[in-house]
């Protein structure tokens, strides 16, 4: 992917999240307080530094932005006030634009079906599916 | 009969010339009525463009030039210098500032030209109504007010004591050396702060030349520059500091333990105390809130032990004036209130503590007489995490600048801890080290080379497991999350100006920036005055600085007050307002829209009077005079409606 | 006083006795719920991309169905507080005025006035916690509760508004009302793992597991959510680990609890985590 290609998905996404990424001095304390942030590859500060660089296409092929569970506390405590959660969102819009499902509603396990509340799979559905 | 008027335009290098088309602007001011020359020269403010000027008053016979140039802040003084050497009433000078107000806000080459022949057509319509005025000239009261005894305020006082002038020093608390008293050791030598600090309190509480009034607080202050009245308010201390000898009994006797703010909370003292020994003036005070006498409980303990006799349950407050021609502020600082980061868990998280409880830990007249201790168990802490930017350079909950500071005292509390705990790890979560100072960089090279870890990464959020304390942290340069479980956590919170000096400049209408601290007359040239004449400020009530940078500039306060008390006598600016008595009906409009008391309506007369020394020309007595009876000197109404009908 | 009420989706079955307590304590506390006719899912969670305007007619609609009944709508599950609060205020919010047009055109039903989202918890403190303490007629009794808010009810926090983010304390001001001991610790408002549960469930137990743990280090007895997802991956992330350590209960239990409904009103049943055993050890059943 060439560099205009991919600057041109950094504005997208800017504009997608109503974030600017120059607004990040790469602190890390979204990455600090992520509750998910060990498991997640590339944690929140990586992120930005990849869409700060114009690295859109690296972010946008990783997992880590599928592991966000939109707790909203990296934005509640940045002190550059910039929301990474709404980044993320950005992120997956366009794959999910694209047709490419994260979870598949139809193998869900019966049991959960019973168990888990529909919140979840709501929630869950809308943040990770077509 | 018009006056003989000359412009002069200045091509400011390519400031103006770049943008303004100069050669057709001098052809323009030459057809305004009553210009009789017009030139124009590279840089007027230089020696040729001033004898340029000089000469060309001469030959021409001038009775009024304007300046084409920069913003009158800037060479105001120059030209009306340069008029007056060619015998032209400087007040005959004007300038029309076409840089600042022209070709560095205008792109286009014409319609700069078009404005910069606007502004130059503006003020010779003005010069033409200028009257010759003559400075006013005023006494000095050759005496200095100080506020705040920490190490800038001490210093401010002593540099002017040792001049000969006397000072008065004024201090809220009972003793003086503020936040400096509290400190362990100093960067970057590591010189205990106790020790470096006490022959300037001490130099400072017996100098002959210094009033010294602690527990004291400005009241008010009338009058003007060269010639102020203060009102000093001192608190009762209910103690006759002439007859207290300090001797301590009573702190041993005295049934109340309240916590010691001086230590952060972390010991408890008595009701009646002294912030610490070697305070000055070494004097016990009383706690009114806390004493169980005068809460009206019986007591009496300390007046019975008293072997002087020094105790005085009845004392009052009591109001000192004084009379000074100078004011320093040296207002200081106090640090963040980082319990308002409630993820940090200050306050509620035990060994959570702030950089200034840390201090007192590590000095030896803390609460663990310098051994390194947690404040919840007395225990030994074997991992210390010290966080900074804890509130600094967070425009979320924070404040948004650097403080400055916290680098370098947190690189030497980590150092401190690994002197006293040899096996203890001192972990550093920090966003940038920040160290430009003379020895800085090399004292930060010590810390890291003495084993103190540095991790980059802000920390997000402190909580408490079992008895030790999590800290989330992350490593940025390797793009990871971080959990650290320590002993202990010292927050760096941001230095923030100490409130009651905001509250103090507020009422002084002295100006501060958004977050409090007090504002210089100009950032890079004036940085020890502020915009209002006599007071000069120093310390970190102007912003964060370190003490080395804080005795420097206190210094500099001092000298700027001693510039002005080696002159015979102040000069203060003729373009003040003027009443017509014959149209005043003494209605008050002005004496209410005045910002410096210096309009009265005359109780017996029922005309307004103004004060022209008090009067700083702001004309907003002129526009609030319904009757049109105020009028500014040279800004009179005819002079102004002409300078816009132009 | 009589409130329009939404229960949402969660509320009507995985989540009935939150939705059943809530109810009736609602009735011994001296106020009363009517549920909105017809409503309809208000989307489960919002949606922050700037031109996702579909995923707002949901919420909308609901606030316009709650418009014609009152000026306020109370809402008792955190998640469709968050998002009915959230589509409230970006409808309103300046620069979105066209995009609020074409929202309308997709909702069926007219607005009568402007709606205000409040929790049911700021209905109880507005009721006043003393007029609370005196329907009170089985004392907590000293138990030791943590309040755990989750992420739904504080962020994002200049939306909701609701208390102080890093450390609300309504609820906790309701259970010292109800008798108990407020437990205060790290984790109040903290992710508990969400959504995460469905495709990443390790991730998501780990995130519960530290709150209860931390609510343990402080001294808890017991913890009270207000959010089913809350509630099931609090229970059920203790459950899969084998050590159950602490109950927990939906605020509205205990508050019916100690407003005096049976006990075959506060839905036990229903918990993952059976707490009648430990109720009856602390006296209160």
């Amino acid at each position: 992917m060439s560099s205009q290609d991919n600057s041109q998905l950094v504005s997208q996404i800017e504009e997608l999240s109503g974030q600017r990424v120059s607004d990040c001095y790469q602190c890390g304390c979204c990455t600090a307080g992520c509750p998910v942030g060990e498991l997640m590859d590339p944690p929140p500060s990586r992120a930005i530094r990849l869409l700060q660089l114009g690295r859109a296409q690296e972010l946008l092929a990783s997992e880590g932005i599928w592991v966000c569970a939109s707790c909203l506390v990296c934005g509640t405590r940045c002190p550059r006030n910039v929301d990474y959660a709404k980044i993320a969102e950005a992120c997956r819009a366009l794959i999910l634009r694209a047709k490419r499902s994260q979870v598949d509603p139809d193998v869900v396990d019966d049991q959960d079906l019973q168990d888990v509340p529909q919140q979840a799979f709501i929630a869950s559905f809308r943040k990770f599916s077509v | 009969m018009k006056r003989r008027i000359g412009v002069f335009v200045c091509h400011c290098g390519i400031n103006i010339a770049g943008v303004v088309k100069v050669p057709e602007l001098v052809e323009r001011a030459k057809n305004i009525p009553g210009v009789v020359t017009a030139l124009d020269y590279v840089y007027c403010c230089s020696d040729p463009g001033q004898r340029l000027i000089r000469e060309t008053i001469q030959k021409e016979r001038l009775e009024g030039i304007v300046v084409a140039c920069c913003s009158p802040n800037l060479h105001e003084a120059t030209f009306r210098k340069a008029a007056a050497e060619a015998g032209l009433n400087p007040y005959l000078c004007e300038i029309a500032n076409i840089r600042e107000q022209c070709s560095w806000v205008t792109s286009d080459r014409d319609a700069a030209t078009e404005k910069a022949e606007g502004i130059v057509r503006t003020m010779v319509a003005k010069v033409s109504h200028d009257q010759p005025l003559v400075r006013l000239g005023v006494p000095i009261v050759k005496r200095a007010l100080v506020v705040g005894a920490g190490i800038a305020g001490i210093q401010a006082a002593l540099d002017i004591a040792n001049a000969g002038y006397e000072v008065v020093l004024v201090e809220k608390e009972p003793s003086i050396g503020g936040h400096m008293a509290q400190l362990s050791e100093t960067f970057p030598t590591l010189d205990c702060s106790q020790c470096i600090l006490t022959p300037k309190t001490v130099e400072a509480g017996r100098h002959p030349k210094i009033r010294l009034l602690t527990y004291s607080e400005v009241a008010e202050v009338s009058g003007f520059v060269g010639n102020f009245r203060v009102k000093i308010r001192q608190k009762p201390r209910y103690v006759d500091l002439d007859a207290c000898t300090g001797c301590g009994i009573c702190l041993e006797k005295c049934p109340v333990r309240v916590e010691s703010v001086f230590d952060r909370n972390l010991t408890r003292r008595r009701a009646i105390y002294r912030l610490f020994p070697q305070a000055v003036p070494n004097k016990v005070v009383i706690d009114a809130q806390h004493c169980r006498q005068l809460q009206g409980k019986k007591c009496g303990v300390c007046a019975k032990v008293c072997p002087a006799q020094a105790i005085r349950y009845d004392d009052q407050e009591r109001i000192v004036e004084e009379e000074v021609g100078a004011i320093v502020l040296a207002t200081g600082y106090e640090l963040f209130d980082s319990r308002r980061l409630g993820a940090y868990g200050l306050g509620v998280v035990p060994d959570v503590i702030d950089s200034l409880a840390f201090e007192r830990i590590l000095s030896a007249s803390g609460p663990f007489a310098g051994e390194v201790r947690r404040p919840s168990d007395g225990r030994v802490p074997k991992r210390v995490v010290f966080v900074q930017c804890a509130g600094s350079r967070d425009s979320n909950q924070g404040v948004p600048y650097c403080s400055k500071i916290c680098c370098m005292y947190t690189a030497k509390h980590a150092l401190l801890y690994r002197h006293r705990v040899h096996d203890g790890e001192a972990v550093v979560c920090y966003i940038d080290v920040r160290t430009p100072g003379k020895g800085f960089e090399e004292f930060y090279r010590r810390a890291t080379d003495e084993g103190v870890q540095y991790l980059r990464g802000k920390v997000s959020k402190i909580f408490r497991r079992g008895d030790r304390v999590v800290v989330w942290a992350a490593d940025t340069l390797a793009g990871k999350k971080l959990e650290i479980e320590a002993d202990m956590v010292v927050l760096a919170s941001a230095v923030v100006p100490n409130p009651d000096g905001v509250a103090l400049a507020r009422r002084l209408k002295i100006p501060v920036d958004g977050w409090g601290f007090l504002s210089e007359a100009h950032p890079k040239l004036r940085p020890v005055e502020t915009l209002t004449a006599g007071f000069f400020l120093c310390g970190c009530g102007q912003g964060p600085k370190d003490i080395p940078e804080t005795v420097a500039q206190a210094s500099g306060a001092a000298a700027k007050v001693l510039a002005m008390f080696g002159q015979s006598e102040l000069y203060h600016e003729p373009v003040t307002a003027v009443v017509d008595e014959e149209i005043c009906v003494g209605c008050g409009n002005c004496e209410r829209t005045c910002a410096y008391e210096a309009v009265r309506v005359d109780p017996h007369r029922g005309k307004a009077v103004v004060q022209a020394v008090m009067c700083e020309g702001c004309g907003a007595c002129s526009v609030a005079c319904p009757a049109g009876a105020i009028n500014l000197k040279n800004f009179t109404k005819q002079s102004l409606t002409e300078m816009v009908d132009v | 006083m009589k409130y329009p009420y939404y229960p949402g989706c969660t509320l009507y079955s995985k989540a009935r006795n939150l939705d059943r307590c809530g109810r009736l304590a609602a009735a011994r506390a001296g106020f009363e719920l009517e549920e909105l006719p017809s409503w309809n899912c208000c989307g489960a969670i919002y949606n922050t991309n700037t031109d996702d305007l579909a995923a707002q007619v949901g919420p909308v609609r609901v606030l316009a169905k709650a418009s014609q009944q009152g000026r306020r709508l109370v809402t008792l599950c955190a998640a469709c507080y968050n998002v009915l609060k959230r589509a409230n205020e970006r409808l309103h919010a300046t620069g979105f005025e066209q995009d609020r047009q074409r929202i309308l055109e997709f909702v069926d039903e007219p607005f009568e006035q402007d709606v205000e989202v409040v929790h049911y918890l700021e209905v109880l403190k507005e009721l006043g916690w003393d007029a609370i303490r005196q329907r009170v007629v089985r004392s907590l009794n000293g138990l030791k509760v943590a309040s755990y808010y989750g992420c739904l009810m504080v962020r994002p926090r200049e939306v909701l508004k609701f208390d102080d983010p890093e450390n609300p304390v309504v609820m906790d001001e309701l259970m010292a009302t109800l008798g108990g001991e407020p437990v205060r610790f790290d984790f109040k408002a903290e992710c508990c793992g969400g959504y995460l549960v469905i495709n990443r469930r390790a991730v998501a137990d780990a995130c519960s597991l530290r709150v209860v743990e931390n609510a343990r280090t402080w001294g808890a007895e017991a913890i009270v959510t207000t959010c089913p997802l809350c509630q099931y991956n609090l229970e059920s992330a203790q459950l899969r680990r084998g050590t159950v350590l602490t109950p927990v209960f939906y605020f509205t239990q205990i508050l019916g609890l100690a407003l005096g409904l049976e006990p075959a009103e506060l839905g036990f049943e229903d918990n993952k985590l059976d707490p009648v055993p430990f109720l009856k050890e602390k006296g209160l059943l």
